[in-house]
């Protein structure tokens, strides 16, 4: 069953097409792994997923509510109720530098849903101890790692309770020996089969954890399927040859 | 040099000081929240606001202070018809100049603290749920007064010194006391001591605000 559908999204930033037409499904406990070269538009619609991004035509739909119909977006309030299903991460953990990392996880649940003091409390520890950054509840992000700062983020994320987590290039901006820590995280919400979109470049990942990859190029997805299919068996050469230069 | 010379002059300028002091609190106090207020005019949506917040800040920060205090205390009065009304206390006009100048340095300060705030932390914001008002008031504004404090401390500094110019609306202050001892016993020590009493000041005034950077250092 498809939690999300997104029908013919189109944007531009001026005459450039970033977007043409987009068409794709995710369903429930998907994993997909979208790649491709940069500028090709990954993450311009991840963000629009989550109305970062205004896009100029086409639907999403997720979980049965429409984001944006044809080009026109929900009132406000449904765009609210849509979007907080969805959790997102970004290649820059974009954590708040004033608030420890308890605040950080505890502030949005508290002030959205007004969740009661103890339950956050107990909430953020459980998640806190998921990501391996128990010890660190009173620290402040400048004192943290890389790998420690998105590990905070993705706990942050799941504070929300979302049914699908968006993960922006999230070990992009890390130090090549912190990326496992993050990426072994979201191998282990993948095993508790948490909805995932992810754009990445860790090939690795979308090949092992992955059940489904998109290959955008352009504005466009030139092609998706299994890992096995699109990696051992690319039907383009602009996915050949984008694998071959990744996987050097 | 007797003890009893330097007491006999110190008297007044720790009196003339207490003005200082006096103008010294009553800006700062408001002027840093008006200058937050002109910020948010500036950035507001509404045009002609936005506009006038600008263009209030542009001739503030344009003309000179001693300029402005002219204008309000001697000027003012002058308008044909409201004139009359506009007759204030030196010392209020005086305060109203200086709030009504620094509120615009302020709100410079705070514009450039709101700029470099990174657009992540809006985004960030917004996809955990975050309405406008709580994006602004829980992430964005304590993050814009952390990187407005140096600057907010050199603005302080600044107006430590510029409370002199209430001498030139003959208002007795620290300066005036100094040099009415100057030129009565003609002797250049009265300008030393009115020196030395505006260093103890201003270092106080920068112990405070180091005191506050640490205290908003979040590491």
């Amino acid at each position: 069953m498809a939690i999300i559908e997104v029908s013919k999204l189109k944007k531009s930033f001026g005459n450039l097409d970033v977007l043409k037409q987009i068409t794709f499904d995710v369903n429930k406990n998907d994993v997909v792994a979208v790649i491709g070269p940069s500028g090709s538009g990954k993450s311009t619609m991840l963000r629009s997923l989550v109305h970062l991004e205004k896009i100029d035509g086409g639907s999403i739909m997720v979980a049965g509510d429409n984001l944006v119909k044809n080009g026109v977006y929900s009132k406000p309030q449904e765009i609210r109720r849509v979007t907080s299903r969805m959790g997102m991460v970004f290649q820059h953990f974009n954590l708040f530098p004033h608030l420890t990392v308890k605040d950080n996880l505890e502030m949005a649940p508290r002030l959205v849903k007004k969740e009661s003091a103890k339950e956050l409390s107990s909430r953020s520890m459980v998640l806190l101890e998921k990501v391996g950054l128990a010890d660190k509840a009173s620290a402040y992000p400048a004192n943290l790692s890389g790998g420690q700062k998105q590990r905070v983020a993705i706990a942050r994320a799941l504070m929300m309770n979302p049914d699908i987590m968006l993960f922006d290039e999230p070990t992009s901006a890390l130090d090549p020996e912190l990326t496992g820590e993050v990426l072994q995280v979201m191998k282990d919400l993948a095993e508790e089969h948490m909805t995932m979109i992810v754009v990445t470049h860790e090939m690795g990942f979308a090949r092992e954890v992955a059940n489904r990859v998109l290959f955008m190029d352009n504005g466009e997805i030139l092609e998706s399927g299994t890992p096995q299919e699109l990696f051992d068996h690319p039907k383009f050469d602009r996915t050949k040859v984008f694998l071959k230069r990744s996987l050097k | 040099m007797s003890l009893d010379y330097f007491t006999s002059i110190l008297k007044p300028m720790l009196q003339g000081s207490q003005m200082t002091i006096l103008l010294f609190f009553i800006s700062i106090v408001l002027s840093i929240p008006l200058g937050f207020l002109l910020t948010l005019a500036v950035n507001s949506r509404f045009k002609p606001l936005s506009w006038l917040a600008q263009a209030y800040i542009y001739i503030m920060r344009g003309t000179p202070l001693l300029l402005q205090l002219l204008i309000i205390c001697f000027g003012l009065p002058m308008i044909p018809g409201i004139g009359q009304y506009l007759v204030l206390d030196r010392f209020t006009a005086a305060c109203i100049g200086f709030i009504l100048n620094y509120a615009a340095y302020f709100a410079e300060i705070f514009r450039g603290g709101l700029l470099a705030i990174d657009k992540g932390q809006y985004e960030a914001a917004q996809v955990l749920g975050l309405n406008k008002f709580q994006t602004t008031t829980r992430i964005i504004l304590p993050q814009m007064f952390r990187i407005a404090i140096p600057a907010l401390a050199n603005e302080s500094v600044t107006l430590v010194k510029d409370t002199a110019l209430l001498y030139a609306v003959a208002v007795p202050e620290l300066l005036h006391y100094a040099e009415t001892a100057v030129n009565r016993d003609f002797t250049i020590f009265p300008f030393f001591v009115a020196g030395a009493i505006y260093l103890i000041m201003t270092l106080v005034l920068t112990l405070i605000f180091k005191w506050i950077e640490r205290r908003f250092t979040f590491e």
